[in-house]
């Protein structure tokens, strides 16, 4: 079909070439153009309708963002300035001569005119633009083709540009967070070592006080006094008004107010002391060695626990082991709620961790597991909520650890999407830095060959259930 | 005197409570300390204090409390006409920026503490707040002379003739 067409446009030419030759006016419409040759520019009006009878011509679309990009190769038999003839606007493209070109110029405005004088011409030009037409038409069917598959080779790619992106921000995400518990680690190790050393110094300072302050017969009133103060424990205010009234009653002589609520922390054991000792003993110097006892406890009280927080925290974030090991999970949990007490302080925490087997694994990051979903009822849970962690054994080789709080559950629309990455209901950064949320903690369960369930209680409330096998090293 | 003018603390670890009040024996003569571990606690002590006929000069208040947290409590008393004009300090180690911002607008906070103190700190800013409180209520500064700074006591003796009280 194609080159039947061409062969039909070679001997239209062959003849329009031939009557050119024998019809002068005809000639004097012939011009050339050489190499280069910018034959009509882009945006102009087009007086004139080439025929284009030597030479190629190739048409060329300046585009908005500057670039230039060639539409259409012309060849002899090819005319110029077709759409504009039919539409009448400026023209789409700017001609340039490939190499010397022979064209007939018509005047648009005379086309018909010639045709009309021309009759001999008349077949073979509408023979030709039919030719021009098709051969148009068909150029526009394969770009719009082209242009079909280009979209979709396209749209394949933006589809895997955007898996790809996200693939990367998720390990992006990963290891950010590992940077941070790498950080964490240091920063433990480091901090434990400083602040171990004082902590032990209290410690040791605390014990050669009592050790001094102790340096006399056991039933000296003033011993004994300062052992009262050594073994109880601090009241609450509640407790402290209601036996300021007792003291008051008992030694209605001490005025001051300081006094009276020195005495009032002492049991009565100590009033008995105190009222048979005070011919010898000042009460003031009693008190004072009441408060001596008082003070060493409170020393170490609180050293205790500092050195008791560095020890969890230490093996809460478990820098120094990142191997799998034989653990017993339950040691995780109970260093994790030493971490958070903090925040769980004010909860009504249950704790029914039964006996569990070993099992291979890593404490530090079953750590992060546990507290991601005790940050997380903290969260939503108030002042007094109800929280329970539970162990047990399933069969011989399943070890399950349930968390479940009395707040108000999971919301059923996005129940099924807390484990996927990405997800969170909070707009803040987590705090600790720690909750970079259940997703972490779907991979971390999962890497150990277990599996972890959300769901709502009947009676209200979040359950988590994490399944861990029982397995050697 | 009868009418007396009281210090509140409110602190719910026992321990630091023993502390905090230990370090403010030397107030305790003129200025009667009263305790409390949670806000409840501290709005019935406040209550029966005015009942008997006191006033609370200045309230010493942690930021972390079970239930109701300290800026929290300190906002509320702050729309009290009756503790309007204490002087309120937080003592805490815990509380952040934001939490201590509305404590400055809101309760209009006199002073912030941060843990751990020094017994040195804590005098000064109690002895600075309670002189304050005494010469805006224009008590008479003769009575506080000993206890009080006596610089400033003496400059609004100076500067303002004392009213009945």
């Amino acid at each position: 079909m194609r080159k039947g067409m061409i062969n039909s446009r070679e001997t239209i030419l062959r003849f329009i070439n031939h009557t050119i030759e024998e019809v002068d006016d005809l000639r004097s419409l012939v011009v050339h153009f050489k190499e280069k040759d910018v034959i009509f520019r882009q945006g102009e009006k087009l007086p004139y309708l080439f025929l284009l009878l030597k030479g190629n011509v190739i048409l060329n679309r300046k585009r908005d963002d500057g670039s230039s990009l060639d539409i259409l190769n012309l060849e002899p038999g090819h005319f110029l300035g077709l759409i504009a003839l039919t539409t009448g606007n400026p023209s789409l493209t700017t001609a340039i001569a490939q190499e010397d070109v022979r064209a007939l110029q018509i005047r648009q405005t005379e086309f018909e005119t010639y045709l009309a004088d021309h009759p001999r011409l008349r077949h073979p030009i509408q023979q030709l633009i039919m030719s021009n037409l098709s051969h148009r038409f068909m150029n526009n069917v394969k770009l719009e083709s082209e242009m079909h598959s280009l979209n979709e080779k396209l749209e394949e790619e933006g589809k895997q540009l955007k898996e790809a992106y996200s693939k990367l921000e998720d390990s992006h995400q990963k290891l950010v967070h590992q940077e941070k518990m790498a950080t964490l680690g240091e920063l433990v190790s480091g901090f434990a070592h400083e602040v171990n050393n004082p902590a032990a110094a209290l410690l040791r300072s605390a014990e050669s006080l009592i050790r001094n302050f102790r340096n006399l017969p056991d039933n000296d009133p003033t011993a004994l006094i300062f052992n009262f103060g050594l073994t109880s424990d601090p009241l609450s205010s509640n407790q402290v008004r209601k036996r300021m009234l007792v003291v008051q009653k008992e030694f209605p002589w001490i005025a001051e107010r300081s006094q009276v609520r020195k005495l009032a922390q002492m049991p009565d054991e100590a009033y008995q002391i105190i009222h048979k000792a005070r011919k010898k003993i000042p009460v003031e110097q009693l008190i004072q060695q009441y408060e001596a006892g008082k003070f060493i406890h409170n020393i170490q009280a609180a050293s205790t626990r500092i050195a008791n927080l560095v020890k969890s925290l230490k093996s809460y974030s478990r820098q120094d082991k990142n191997e799998a090991e034989l653990i017993d999970v339950r040691d995780g949990i109970k260093d994790t709620i030493l971490v958070l007490s903090n925040r769980l302080k004010y909860l009504d925490l249950k704790l029914e961790l039964n006996e569990i087997p070993l099992t291979c694994g890593k404490l530090g990051e079953l750590n992060q597991v546990w507290t991601n979903i005790l940050v997380n009822a903290c969260d939503v849970l108030p002042d007094g909520g109800r929280l329970k962690i539970r162990t047990k054994v399933e069969g011989e080789f399943k070890i399950i650890v349930e968390i479940s709080d009395n707040g108000p559950g999971i919301p059923v629309e996005i129940i099924d999407r807390i484990f996927e990455p990405n997800f969170t209901t909070k707009n803040q950064g987590a705090k600790f830095g720690l909750g970079l949320g259940l997703a972490i903690s779907n991979e971390i369960i999962r890497q150990h060959g277990g599996f972890i369930k959300a769901s709502n209680k009947k009676e209200g409330g979040a359950k988590f259930q994490i399944l861990l096998p029982v397995k050697e090293c | 005197m009868d009418h007396q003018i009281y210090i509140l603390v409110v602190e719910d670890e026992l321990e630091v409570m023993d502390a905090l009040v230990n370090d403010l024996e030397e107030y305790e003569e003129t200025f009667p300390v009263e305790t409390a571990n949670t806000s409840e606690e501290a709005k019935n002590v406040i209550e029966n204090i005015y009942n008997s006929g006191n006033e609370i000069g200045l309230i010493l208040c942690d930021h972390v409390l079970p239930g109701q947290n300290g800026v929290d409590l300190l906002i509320e008393l702050q729309k009290e006409p009756t503790t309007k004009i204490s002087k309120k300090v937080l003592v805490t180690g815990q509380a952040g920026l934001e939490d201590t911002v509305l404590a400055i607008n809101k309760a209009d906070l006199d002073h912030y503490i941060a843990k751990p103190w020094t017994k040195e700190d804590l005098n000064s800013v109690v002895m600075n707040q309670l002189t304050e409180f005494v010469i805006q209520q224009k008590y008479n500064p003769l009575e506080f002379m000993t206890i009080l700074d006596s610089v400033k006591l003496s400059e609004a003796l100076r500067d303002n003739r004392p009213t009945d009280h």
